[in-house]
Formats: structure tokens, sequence, C-alpha cells
């Protein structure tokens, strides 16, 4: 059997072509193997070979979403390869999505086995990890290495049908899919052991984890707005111009709170965002489209709310760890309660 | 390492011969440092960068090594680089820059 053709995909930045300001990027394809490709080509030590690498910017590729994929299709169709690879995508969001929607796409359309890669909490992961195998990565490019270890054995096994083990021995991201196997001990044997390491507070393997949905309920409706406190609370990264506690551009560690007294209107000269994920230009012109404090003055005025709470909560949301964020609100959330805010406003980009 | 100095050590390395080349780290991390000596020397680990792929194998030391420190001015040394040596990890520093230097450096 020669060498195993492999088309694979990448976005703008891997491929250096730009970062946000090039995002836009039509699909187009280029022969041969290109940034991450070369490492995957090098994991496979001459038993592969990568000949074409399709590129897609991220924000074309999410505002375009039908006809990228359409677009996409075509080009890996034409190369007509054994194995489909995208990214890894680590925890750029929108690159995530992107990698597993063509992925599934290669997969379900062409039949051609395919897979990815990316960081548990990247939006793609809960999107696409029924559908397609994705390998867990690290949450930035640093773990390229480790995903490239463990992209290569797995995409072997798919293109030679080998059955594919549990996902913690693959190193895929678990997708719900169950397997009988023959088990040395009976289940309630099993289960009785688990229930004595639990009560001894030792550590124990639940054979069936429970899927996390994270569903909010949402709260009463608010009974009268015109007697309202509201606050407003932003991931868009919306700060005092010059950042002056310094809130990351991406995986923010911290928020801010700042006072609003007085203020009527975000302007050019006051305020700014510090987000660096999305194009700042709109929102460093007129923060208001992020942070709408203009418009909740108006209707502070017209008395259709009580009062705009006096500060504002603030962090920049671009590539920030669930865990973090959770971590945030659990704090100025009893700030916000024991300050009498009834209802709040959460913008994001 | 971002990718306009990928840029520049890669152009620098084609103008003078990667041979007369050294790349001095100021970096006060060590995995960064590291991350950085990984880069002009076996390539690009995150391939991202105009490095993906390119083993320049260029020889590269940090400010805090003791290599550097021996080559030049004690005092000038001491005035420039004195306080951040007492504050960074150095160990940490040298044990990542040189590993690599001795794994990847071909000059």
């Amino acid at each position: 059997m020669g060498k195993l053709r492999i088309v694979h995909y990448i976005n703008q930045f891997f491929a250096g072509i730009g970062g946000e300001e090039k995002a836009d990027h039509k699909p187009e394809v280029r022969e041969g193997a290109l940034g991450p490709g070369l490492a995957i080509q090098a994991g496979f030590g001459g038993e592969a070979e990568i000949v074409a690498t399709v590129i897609c910017g991220d924000s074309y590729f999410g505002e375009n979403m039908e006809e990228a994929k359409a677009a996409v299709l075509e080009m890996v169709k034409g190369y007509s390869p054994d194995l489909f690879i995208a990214g890894p995508a680590f925890n750029a969001g929108r690159y995530g999505v992107a990698c597993g929607a063509i992925t599934e796409a290669v997969q379900a359309e062409l039949g051609i086995p395919a897979l990815t890669g990316m960081y548990i909490e990247n939006p793609g992961a809960d999107m696409y990890k029924k559908s397609v195998y994705i390998i867990s990565t690290k949450n930035s490019a640093v773990g390229m290495k480790d995903a490239v270890a463990a992209m290569v054995p797995l995409a072997k096994k798919l293109v030679s049908k080998e059955v594919i083990g549990a996902p913690e021995v693959e190193g895929y991201l678990p997708r719900g899919v169950r397997k009988n196997y023959f088990a040395d001990k009976r289940g309630s044997e099993r289960a009785v052991d688990m229930l004595l390491k639990k009560l001894k507070g030792e550590e124990f393997e639940t054979e069936y984890p429970m899927p996390d949905f994270d569903r909010v309920p949402p709260n009463p409706a608010v009974k009268d707005l015109s007697k309202a406190k509201i606050a407003l609370v932003t991931s868009g990264g919306i700060v005092p111009k010059g950042n002056p506690d310094h809130i990351e551009s991406s995986s923010a560690s911290k928020y801010g709170k700042y006072d609003i007294d007085g203020v009527y209107d975000l302007t050019v000269d006051t305020y700014a965002t510090a987000h660096g994920g999305y194009d700042p230009v709109y929102a460093n012109l007129d923060a208001d489209r992020v942070l709408p404090v203009d418009v909740l003055r108006d209707m502070e005025k017209e008395g259709k709310i009580g009062e705009l709470h006096r500060y504002f909560y603030t962090t920049v949301g671009n590539g920030t760890a669930v865990a973090s964020s959770k971590k945030f609100a659990a704090e100025f959330s009893k700030e916000l309660v024991a300050d009498g805010v009834d209802a709040v406003i959460l913008t994001s980009t | 390492m971002d990718l306009e100095n990928q840029k520049r050590v890669k152009d620098m390395a084609e103008k003078y011969g990667a041979e007369n080349v050294v790349v001095l780290i100021g970096g006060a991390e060590a995995e960064s440092a590291g991350l950085a000596a990984e880069t002009v020397t076996a390539g690009d680990p995150t391939f991202a960068g105009p490095l993906a792929g390119v083993p320049l194998g260029l020889k590269v030391y940090h400010a805090v090594e003791p290599e550097f420190k021996e080559a030049v001015d004690a005092g000038v040394y001491d005035d420039q680089i004195g306080m951040m040596e007492m504050v960074l990890d150095v160990d940490a520093i040298v044990a990542e820059v040189s590993a690599m230097r001795n794994q990847h450096t071909k000059y």
C-alpha cells in the first residue's frame, strides 16, 4: 500500500495569512502541507502525505457556514483523500466550530475517515463531540506536539477500520457511546464496591457518568421595571480608557468594577474595549454599542426603569475558562444582591 | 514567540548565515523562554509561524545563563540584569533553555 493521502484543514492564522484582521479569508486550497500540517505529516513518519491544505478564515466560515462548508467539501473531494484532518483548534472558539462542522461534513457526506482536535472547553467540542472524533488538546498551541502524538494513532486506526478504544485510551473527547463488554465481577458487586469506597471517602469511578447540561432556570420576570434597579454586566471587555486594571485581552484572570455615577454616554475619549477576540474599532468609537449606558440612562429619565446601578462589572470573554467566569460571577453577584439590584442585563459581543 | 519576531530571526539567519547568529532571550518565565529557544532551534512548536518546520539550529542563550554572564562586563551586567537575576527563577530558566540548546543547536 502506498502512502495515505491526507487533506488538512486550517484557519487563516495557522496558514500564516494573518490574525483577526484576515479572519474573513475565503476558502482556498494549497498543494502540500502547511503550518501544523508539517507536524502531522512528520508524525506519520513517511506513512502518509498531506496532499493538500484547505484554508478558511474563521469569521468567513462562521458567517457563511453553508457556503463555506460546500466550498471546502468540493476542495476536499477533488483530492479524493484516504483521511481528513482538521485543526487542531485548541481553545479558539470559531476555529473549533469550523473544524467540528467540516469534519462532520467530510465524514457524513464524502464517507472519508475524519478527525479533529480541540480543548474540552472549546464551544466546538460540545457541538460536535458526539458526531466526530475530537482529540482532547491543551488550551493553546503550545500543546501541538501532544495533540499530533494523539491524532496520528487514532487517524491510522480510523483509516484501517480498526476497533477504536475508549476515550481515555485513545485520547478523544467522550462521545456518549456505550459498548458492551464482559466484566469479571457482576454489576451488584461492582455497585457495592463503589458505594463502600464512596462511604469511606475514597476515589471511585462511576460506570455511568451523568451528562453535564449546565442549564440555568430563568428567574421570575421583574414585576415592575419602573421601580427596578438594573445593573449592566458584560463579557465584551468595555473598560475605562487605558484599561486601569489590565484585564487581559484573552483568557481573562479577573474582572473590573467601575463607577458610572454621572456618566450618561460612553465616549471615544473615556471608554474602550480590552477584548482581543473581535474587531474593536466600533466598540472603541462608541462603547455604548457593547455596554448600553446611554440607552439605559434614557430609559431611566423616561421612567421605564427605576434606576441604573452605579457600578458595572466587566471582563473579557475571549478564551476565558468557564470555571473562571463562574468564579467572577459568584463573587460579584453577591455584591449586586447586597446593593439591591433587581435585574442584570448581560451583554456579550 | 510572536510571528513578527520569528520572521525577523529567520530573515537574519538567512542574511548573515545561521552559524553567525546568536539569539539572546530575555523572557522572565522559564516556560516561555524554553518555547522561544525551541522556536529558534528546532522550529516553532505551535506550527503557526514562519519557523514552523524550519529547524534553524541557532545558538541560543538566556541573559541569566552563566555562559552569557561570563562573556560580558561584570559591572554592566550588574547594572542592567543584576536586579532581574535576583527575582527570576534562574535555575528553571537555565534548565529549559540549555535543554533546548543541547538538543537542537547545530552550531
